[in-house]
């Protein structure tokens, strides 16, 4: 629980240089909002990004390791160095990387430097998905049905657990998140298997074997709740999205508001979350993750971070979430109050990654020919152009293609026409899906579940 | 094999996406005009495949670059050292110590990777310098 005397050390912090430890797209979101903050910028970079045409936009654009990402993004002590060497008085880190790695964020702030995120002790519990289960409970936060304590080992109690939740369930680990590290289990029949072979997933993976079980729900949507808090003790709630368009837990369509939620269903939700940001001296951003299934909401896990879907929620709110989160760690109070934030009209985002249309492998090559939408309502968040070589070595989002309108439906009229008009030649993308997606009556209808774009894609390979 | 054209960047990178996926430790290629070596590293953490891809034609000896091990600052001599920097037209020997690329109280020292003449300096003294940044270009002189 943070005390007065913390905040008002962090108070006294200011900078004026953020170096940015990411790279594409997210890595010119930030320095546009840098720049709009007045701020001055230190791009890092691996060697294979060392042409990424951003780099000129930023005022010094460092190359800091070679192209694995282990030896340059992921690389703690070379971002470190690189921000020493460069005098910069900020690391913003971004999505994925080390944004949610509590030894960097604490790393960070040993140096002397502001780390643009929650404290390295947020990060931990809620990277520990146990610890954050509880901490959601004891804020009122609705959760799925099952103990928020680690499983035994004897197996008596564990059965006993499994038939108190009912089955089918699900057995996660507690260091594991975004979809990794889980099983379903149908019935009593596989559990002690199921159980033996994630827990050794989870060693293997995240170096603990500690895991927790839950209810399995059949067919939820994956709804998320964005927040803001500054270091005075102010919380708010900016929107909600819905990101239920997924292929093995990779979110591919986002949009915003969640379809079909009445407001007075959602803002006790919402406001249970402010109140968890509060109680664990939360600051800057940071997404609650829930499934929705049936009228009710049951909390999965925080991301603490800026996500890649932040955009639908910057058309509906009007605020510069980015901007919003520097200022935040800059000390600076939120300059926006509850009953101020809306939901104007409804926003879709599209991901576009450069991948086989088939098999869904990134592919990597140089684009030949770029062109992109344009227009009211329409925005563009891209590090690409033509003549850019994707890379294999990152992941493979190259860009993201957001619509805002009045209404849903002429939402998805806009960004059918947007990715009519997006032609990007030289590399495969999922540019034909996306435009099939927007085609589909049951997209289309709105509060489609998280397994319907695999049953649909199933189908289609089917046939 | 003669039609590949190994000075692409994304053929080169495809190449070592199929090695690392078929488990093949690496490859080497060559060619009279070109000579291509992708080594597979194996670590605990998954990195991307070492390439080294040195082109060697008979006809014409090409500059080799010598490249900032690390980031930092460029210092062309030694602090405590009175000798004159190596500079363009020097001669240096393989291994020399042209430089060191200061970080904090470290020194790491930047050798020559042959024996010949200096043509370029392309970093200042106490100019910031990021890995694998050029520093010198040497024309190789036995």
């Amino acid at each position: 629980m943070p005390t007065g005397q913390t905040h008002a050390a962090e108070r006294a912090r200011g900078f004026d240089t953020v170096l940015i430890a990411n790279r594409g797209e997210i890595a010119l979101r930030i320095l546009r909002a840098c720049k709009n903050l007045g701020l001055k910028t230190v791009m890092v970079c691996s060697q294979a990004d060392r042409q990424a045409s951003y780099g000129a936009l930023a005022d010094t654009f460092l190359c800091i390791g070679p192209a694995s990402a282990g030896k340059s993004y992921l690389n703690r002590d070379a971002i470190l160095l690189a921000a020493r060497l460069t005098g910069a008085g900020a690391v913003h880190p971004g999505y994925g990387f080390l944004s949610e790695n509590a030894v960097f964020s604490a790393a960070v702030e040993e140096a002397g430097m502001v780390f643009i995120g929650p404290t390295a002790q947020s990060i931990a519990t809620m990277g520990d998905k146990i610890a954050a289960k509880s901490t959601m409970i004891a804020a009122g936060v609705p959760c799925v049905p099952g103990p928020d304590s680690e499983l035994p080992d004897d197996h008596a109690s564990v059965e006993a657990i499994a038939s108190e939740i009912g089955y089918p369930v699900i057995v996660k680990a507690a260091g594991g998140g975004g979809g990794r590290g889980m099983r379903v289990v149908s019935d009593a029949g596989v559990l002690h298997e199921s159980i033996a072979v994630t827990r050794e997933e989870a060693r293997q993976a995240f170096g603990s074997p500690a895991l927790y079980m839950e209810k399995f729900l059949q067919h939820p949507r994956h709804i998320e709740i964005q927040v803001l808090c500054d270091v005075h003790g102010n919380a708010v709630w900016l929107g909600h999205r819905d990101c239920s368009m997924q292929r093995r837990h990779q979110k591919v369509i986002e949009e915003a508001p969640a379809p079909g939620i009445a407001p007075d269903v959602i803002g006790p939700v919402a406001q249970a979350c402010v109140k968890a940001c509060l109680q664990i001296g939360y600051r800057g951003v940071g997404t609650f993750e829930f499934l929705y299934e049936d009228g009710g909401f049951y909390f999965i896990e925080m991301n603490t971070r800026l996500q890649v879907e932040h955009p639908v929620t910057e058309m509906t709110s009007g605020i510069d979430i980015v901007q919003a989160q520097i200022k935040a760690a800059q000390g600076i109070p939120l300059d926006v109050f509850q009953n101020g934030i809306t939901a104007d009209g409804h926003a879709f985002e599209c991901r576009i990654n450069a991948e086989d249309p088939t098999t869904f492998l990134a592919s990597a090559g140089s684009i030949t020919a770029l062109r992109l939408p344009s227009g009211p309502g329409i925005r563009v968040d891209t590090h690409v152009h033509a003549g850019y070589k994707v890379s294999p070595y990152y992941d493979s989002l190259i860009g993201k293609l957001i619509v805002h309108a009045p209404t849903r439906a002429e939402a998805i009229v806009t960004m059918r026409a947007a990715l009519a008009q997006t032609e990007i030649e030289g590399i495969s993308t999922n540019l034909p899906l996306l435009r099939l997606l927007f085609d589909d009556e049951g997209f289309a209808a709105g509060g489609t579940d998280i397994h319907y774009l695999e049953k649909w894609l199933k189908q289609r390979s089917g046939s | 094999m003669s039609g590949v054209d190994f000075s692409d960047s994304a053929v080169i990178a495809s190449l070592a996406a199929a090695l690392e996926a078929a488990g093949v430790d690496g490859i080497e290629i060559e060619h009279p005009a070109r000579k291509v070596r992708i080594v597979v590293e194996r670590c605990t953490s998954p990195t991307a495949p070492q390439i080294e891809a040195s082109q060697q034609s008979p006809a014409t000896i090409h500059s080799s670059t010598v490249a900032a091990p690390m980031a930092g600052i460029f210092a062309d001599r030694h602090p405590a050292s009175v000798a004159t920097p190596f500079t363009v037209a020097g001669d240096v020997m393989l291994g020399d110590t042209l430089g060191f690329i200061r970080v904090g109280p470290v020194l790491l020292p930047v050798r020559a990777s042959e024996t010949g003449i200096v043509t370029r300096a392309l970093a200042g003294d106490g100019c910031l310098v990021g890995y694998g940044d050029p520093l010198f270009e040497i024309e190789p002189r036995p």
